[in-house]
């Protein structure tokens, strides 16, 4: 850059690719020899080194910051990394609370809850829903049963038109589905 | 201030007890201190922030250009560490497995902005102190203008060439890593990171050409 020449020079195409090598000190020593050895030769790729040397480094300076900057910035890191110690010891703090027999303890109970619900439901889980809806019906229909079975048939009645609205058909194909 | 570390911890665990007696924790390598932050001494991880948190900060500013954004990506880039230093096997160096979160990061950020930063860019340009080769007085200022003109253009060739690219001339150029270290950053071969390097010198190199 000192020589105000910006625009790097064309190099040789087969040492182009090493030349770059060579500028970050890659490459085995024979390497190193061999392009040492054209560059003494050769003006273009002579150029072309140079300013690899102008450029490149200019292209890395970075600007100095305050040490308060960094000062600042190590802070807030160790702020951060505070925080993340915490949230990691919320749910890690609960394990040593209840102790290593805690998860195996939950497991058994939901599965002893499960047992008894079996055993003593009878494996009948409709019979608790049938009463249920049976308890629905108001008491005034329940003790007449001509009324019951009247709404019971409206409630077929109905229960054959949502069949109908759902399959899009006539009532004779509901009648085939009811044989 | 420093937890004694957990001598009950095998072999290991005793060698790194030995070595911390012999040496203050901010001299310890990097190996040992990921160890203990592994046992769970975590406050020694302070020492890693402080190792590398001008460099960490400057890879992200490179790919960047903006300082609030660098300072950000290089933070979480030690938050990510801190929380899955467990992850690290060390098959790599420490450092390396470091970049490699901070150049991810890094490069998440920029695929999220979906825009390569040309505001940022101008941002720094406009607001950067000027390098004291531009600002010289004996330059005449065409050439302060040429020269500044030709650094806006590889910073904008650099920040739009291709990822691979970018990142290996960048861990090469402004960071200085070897040609190995940065295979090992980038999961990749020596000879793919010279093909990557080789590509984006010429790169900068055309898009300078017409500054000759």
């Amino acid at each position: 850059m000192s020589e105000r020449r910006i625009a790097l020079e064309n190099a040789c195409g087969e040492f182009e690719a090493d030349l770059v090598l060579y500028y970050y000190g890659e490459g085995s020593v024979v390497e190193r020899h061999r392009i040492e050895n054209h560059l003494d030769g050769c003006r273009r790729c002579a150029r072309f080194m140079d300013d690899l040397r102008g450029l490149l480094p200019q292209m890395s300076k970075t600007t100095e910051l305050p040490q308060s900057f960094w000062d600042n910035y190590y802070r807030e890191v160790v702020h951060k990394l505070e925080q993340a110690q915490e949230r990691k010891s919320w749910w890690r703090g609960l394990v040593p609370t209840f102790g290593g027999w805690a998860i195996p303890a939950f497991g058994t109970a939901v599965v002893a809850v499960l047992a008894v619900a079996l055993v003593f439901g009878n494996g009948d889980w409709s019979l608790r829903s049938s009463s249920t809806s049976q308890e629905s019906i108001p008491q005034e229909i329940l003790s007449d049963s001509g009324r019951l079975e009247f709404f019971n048939s409206l409630d077929l009645l109905e229960s054959l038109a949502t069949l109908e609205k759902m399959d899009g058909s006539g009532p004779e194909k509901v009648e085939f589905h009811n044989l | 201030m420093w937890a004694e570390p957990n001598a009950l911890l095998g072999r290991q665990g005793k060698a790194i007890d030995a070595l911390i007696e012999k040496s203050p924790p901010d001299d310890l390598p990097d190996e040992q201190i990921v160890a203990l932050c592994q046992r769970g001494e975590t406050k020694y991880f302070e020492i890693l922030v402080r190792r590398y948190m001008e460099k960490a900060f400057h890879i992200a500013l490179n790919f960047t250009r903006n300082t609030e954004e660098a300072k950000d990506l290089s933070q979480d880039a030690f938050l990510r560490a801190f929380t899955r230093i467990n992850q690290f096997d060390g098959r790599s160096s420490f450092y390396t497995w470091f970049y490699r979160l901070v150049v991810n990061i890094c490069l998440d950020a920029t695929r999220r902005k979906n825009r390569v930063g040309w505001e940022s860019l101008e941002a720094v340009n406009e607001s950067a102190p000027e390098r004291p080769e531009l600002t010289d007085n004996s330059r005449l200022p065409e050439e302060v203008t040429m020269a500044r003109e030709a650094k806006r253009r590889a910073d904008r060739t650099l920040e739009t060439m291709p990822n691979k690219q970018r990142t290996a001339f960048l861990l090469r150029n402004h960071q200085g890593l070897s040609i190995a270290d940065i295979a090992k950053v980038m999961k990749t071969t020596e000879a793919t990171v010279r093909v990557y390097l080789h590509r984006a010198v010429s790169a900068l190199r055309q898009s300078l050409l017409e500054f000759v």
